[in-house]
């Protein structure tokens, strides 16, 4: 068995993110602490954004709730690591971040069986209520303490400045989930999940297996997810609820995709990078109209360019190609 | 059933509020054959695909594909079974390229996953898009649209391949070009079943014609007789021409 | 004392109701997800609050001009910009410009009026009334009769006004209705115009029984979400039966399991309820799910 269809150009994008992966490993050397944090921010985007992909892209289904699994997974990775005392910190770590994705891709596996037979805005809202439903029951359970919070375990070496650590652990994270979407999207599942996107009907008409492929992508869309919320809130040292389960993490990451371009692995980053730039760099100091600003931008890009920088970049190629072909008669 | 009637239909109908959509309609298509569905409009063709490849569910009657009972098996299992369909809105995925619309169908065909790629080579020649194949959908025109529809469906490696009004909008060229695409796919080893308008397409191209009108099978026979007809030509006259 | 919670409950459910029926007339006619209705809720209740402190005008009186003004807000943003968003991007696209409009308004909201909390507080705001061991405040009685008045009205005007009857036939027959001569973007304005009105009204309504503050507007809009899954899409009866059993659960929930669940239990019957039956309770009125 092949694991990817179109193995070229999936070699090709693996090559490119490795390459990618080990230039921006480089650029703490160059930074003030601060650009490192700005870093961390958006590597932090950019993986969630490709974990929310993986579905979302794919396949068309909008998660609007994409925060259950980032919250829920740092949850229970501090729950356990509270259960665990005495063990060696990259111990427990690892069990805990084993456990919180296993868990989560647990949690997917039994939604997605209602759920994912929802389309198109009844899917978004109802991943939007599964989120509220894990926030509310985390903060309001006494034992799950979201209201009190939980300290989680300091994992950074003793000669590695923190913010450098969590910078190059969510990076390594983030090229993980890239690496898994580029096998996702070349792979079987991923023609699959494309087709599901442009016509679900003629997809399972061309024997497309549409619901395991569906529940497939949202429980490996899940588990990446909670990695990633597992790291940051390590980064974070200590949660509560509300750090975790923020309603940023359920749209900003279509936000991304909705920018850079939707259905693509380069969009989702390319927008986690604009959009950490233009917040927290260029307007880093209007904390007062901060949300203005963003919901300004939102706006704007809907309305100027709805399929986002890739698809403007999309029509121009096209152009190009057309003249290409044309020329050569 | 003898070995080499790939569909039997037996006796199936089915309405929709009331309306007989389908009535009582049997039929044999013999392995190889290209046979063709014809009838005025609203005569129960297109529920007769969707029947056949699972959309919907007959009321009552068998539909036997290969020897087995396929009539309310899901539009996947009908797909695995090697039942191809190819619509008559073309429905090809617009973002992608032509060979990755085909691959899809070669993928989730009954191509063993190392020949994928030289199924999908082949569809595309077959259906003679081997030079557009970077061409993304959405440039094409209708006439390879529908080819790439044809292709598609071909790449599966179907046993049987129902196509719907594949002449249906093209220029002559177009449609001889589209007759020959048909012909070759049953030559490389497909059962075709098409409804058209198109006549002198029909008339061309088919082993055996079957008249629907009301959703009854009132006619079938070699293309010349069902030429002749008095009741294929009374149906017609009713409502066309 | 379970009685005080039902009549609670009812309160709060006519003022869920009402905050919701603007929504989902527009969801029923348009197809198009308001994320910004939260916000126009707190437009109409900071409104009455800046009109009762600087004017000392009743909330009750300032209802029609709040709700006139809201309505040519809803329909300008009609016309300029939903418009535009749905005719180039997609339907999802325009959940994604109406949040971003939420965010704006939430941010400008803070920067007026600050992000504490305010409330509108009219002279009767501490009478009450009491029926045998109910006690209900009398801004309450105010809050609950608004609601099912302005429900009724809004029912009437659908069923039996020529605007009505040309609301619902754009929503069933968008196409047939062009062709009959109805210039559908000034109905769609004019739906939207109504679903602003009938949010700015909810804030009033709500100004007068609980404090808000500008964060709210998300809970305002997913009440909303809620109250539409319940009910069904596209009616004002629809948004009664949603807001009235969102009401007495949420008061019910505090009562009977904790005070810090109604939430919690609201978003699990978000859930089901679209899991179950995603029509809602009384069907969809207009459009089919999409």
């Amino acid at each position: 068995m092949k694991l990817f269809v179109s193995g070229r150009s999936a070699w090709v994008s693996i090559a490119i993110t490795l390459a990618g992966a080990l230039l921006f490993a480089l650029l703490p050397a160059f930074l003030s602490p601060y650009g490192v944090r700005v870093g961390q921010l958006f590597v932090l985007a950019a993986g969630l954004a490709v974990a929310w992909t993986v579905l979302g892209g794919f396949s068309g289904y909008w998660s609007f709730g994409n925060a259950a699994f980032v919250g829920t997974g740092a949850f229970v990775a501090a729950l356990i690591e509270l259960a665990l005392p005495g063990w060696s910190p990259a111990g427990a770590f690892t069990v805990a971040l084993l456990a919180a994705m296993l868990l989560n891709g647990l949690l997917a596996l039994v939604i997605a069986w209602p759920i994912l037979r929802l389309r198109g805005i009844y899917f978004a809202i109802a991943m939007l209520g599964v989120s509220q439903v894990c926030y509310e029951l985390v903060s309001n359970i006494d034992a799950l303490r979201g209201a009190l919070g939980v300290n989680l375990i300091d994992i950074v070496p003793k000669d590695v400045r923190p913010e450098r650590f969590y910078y190059w652990a969510l990076l390594l994270a983030a090229t993980a989930i890239i690496l898994i979407a580029i096998c996702v999207r070349h792979s079987k599942l991923g023609y699959g999940l494309l087709a599901i996107r442009e016509d679900e009907d003629t997809a399972r008409m061309l024997g497309v297996p549409t619901a395991p492929y569906k529940i497939s992508a949202f429980v490996i869309s899940a588990m990446l997810t909670a990695m990633m919320g597992v790291i940051y809130a390590h980064n974070l040292g200590y949660i509560t609820a509300n750090s975790v389960f923020r309603n940023e993490f359920n749209l900003n990451v279509i936000v991304y995709s909705l920018l850079g371009g939707m259905g693509t692995i380069i969009g989702p980053i390319v927008g986690a990078g604009v959009m950490t730039y233009v917040t927290q760099v260029l307007l880093g100091d209007l904390l007062d109209i901060h949300m203005f600003i963003t919901g300004l931008l939102l706006a704007i890009l809907v309305l100027a360019a709805p399929n986002g920088l890739y698809g403007i970049y999309d029509t121009y190629r096209l152009r190009l190609k057309r003249q290409k072909r044309e020329a050569g008669r | 059933m003898s070995a080499d009637v790939i569909l039997a239909v037996r006796g199936v109908s089915k309405s929709f509020r009331g309306l007989k959509a389908v009535r009582d309609v049997s039929f044999e298509v013999p392995r190889g054959a290209i046979c063709s569905l014809i009838g005025p409009n609203g005569a129960g063709k297109s529920t007769f695909f969707n029947l056949v490849t699972g959309y919907f569910r007959p009321d009552s009657g068998t539909i036997l594909f290969e020897g087995r009972d396929i009539a309310g098996a899901s539009p996947v299992d009908v797909a695995h079974l090697g039942v191809a369909r190819a619509f008559q809105i073309a429905k090809p995925f617009p973002g992608m390229s032509v060979t990755e619309n085909v691959r899809i169908g070669a993928l989730f065909g009954r191509a063993g996953p190392r020949d994928v790629e030289a199924v999908t080579q082949s569809a595309m020649q077959l259906a003679g898009l081997a030079e557009l194949h970077d061409r993304e959908a959405r440039e094409l025109t209708v006439g390879q649209l529908r080819r790439l529809e044809v292709a598609r469906a071909l790449a599966a490696r179907p046993s049987l391949l129902l196509a719907d009004e594949p002449c249906a909008g093209l220029n002559p060229t177009e449609t001889a070009e589209m007759v020959a695409i048909l012909r070759r796919a049953r030559d490389a080893g497909a059962t075709v079943v098409l409804v058209e308008h198109d006549m002198p397409a029909v008339m061309e191209i088919s082993d055996t014609v079957l008249v629907l009108e009301a959703g009854a099978l009132i006619a079938q026979g070699a293309p010349q007789a069902i030429a002749r007809d008095p009741r294929v030509i009374a149906a017609y006259l009713g409502t066309e021409e | 004392m379970t009685m005080q919670t039902l009549v609670d409950g009812l309160v709060l459910g006519g003022l869920f109701s009402l905050s919701a029926v603007g929504f989902s007339l527009l969801f029923g006619v348009l197809g198009v997800v308001n994320l910004s209705h939260g916000a126009f809720v707190l437009i109409g209740g900071y409104a009455a609050y800046t009109l009762h402190e600087k004017l000392g005008l009743d909330p009750l009186l300032a209802l029609p001009v709040i709700m006139l003004g809201m309505f040519c807000l809803g329909y300008a943003f009609q016309r300029s910009v939903i418009q535009w968003a749905t005719k180039r991007a997609s339907l999802l696209a325009s959940m994604l410009l109406t949040y971003g409009f939420a965010l704006m308004i939430r941010n400008a909201l803070v920067l007026i009026y600050s992000p504490d909390f305010k409330s509108v507080t009219p002279a009767y705001a501490f009478d009450s009334l009491s029926f045998g061991e109910v006690t209900v405040g009398l801004t309450r009685v105010a809050a609950l009769l608004v609601s099912i008045v302005l429900l009724a009205a809004l029912a009437a005007t659908l069923r039996y006004s020529s605007i009505g009857r040309t609301i619902r036939a754009t929503a069933q027959q968008e196409q047939a209705a062009a062709l009959c001569g109805v210039n559908i973007r000034h109905v769609f304005a004019l739906t939207s115009g109504l679903s602003a009105a009938f949010a700015g009204a909810a804030g009033v309504a709500i100004g007068l029984v609980m404090p808000f503050s500008p964060p709210d507007e998300t809970l305002w809009t997913v009440n909303a979400f809620v109250v539409v899954t319940l009910g069904g899409i596209g009616s004002p009866a629809g948004a009664l039966v949603g807001g009235l059993i969102l009401g007495v659960v949420n008061t019910m929930t505090a009562q009977l399991i904790g005070a810090a669940f109604p939430n919690a239990m609201m978003f699990l019957l978000l859930v089901l309820m679209l899991v179950v039956r995603p029509a809602g309770l009384l069907g969809n009125s207009f459009k089919g799910s999409r």
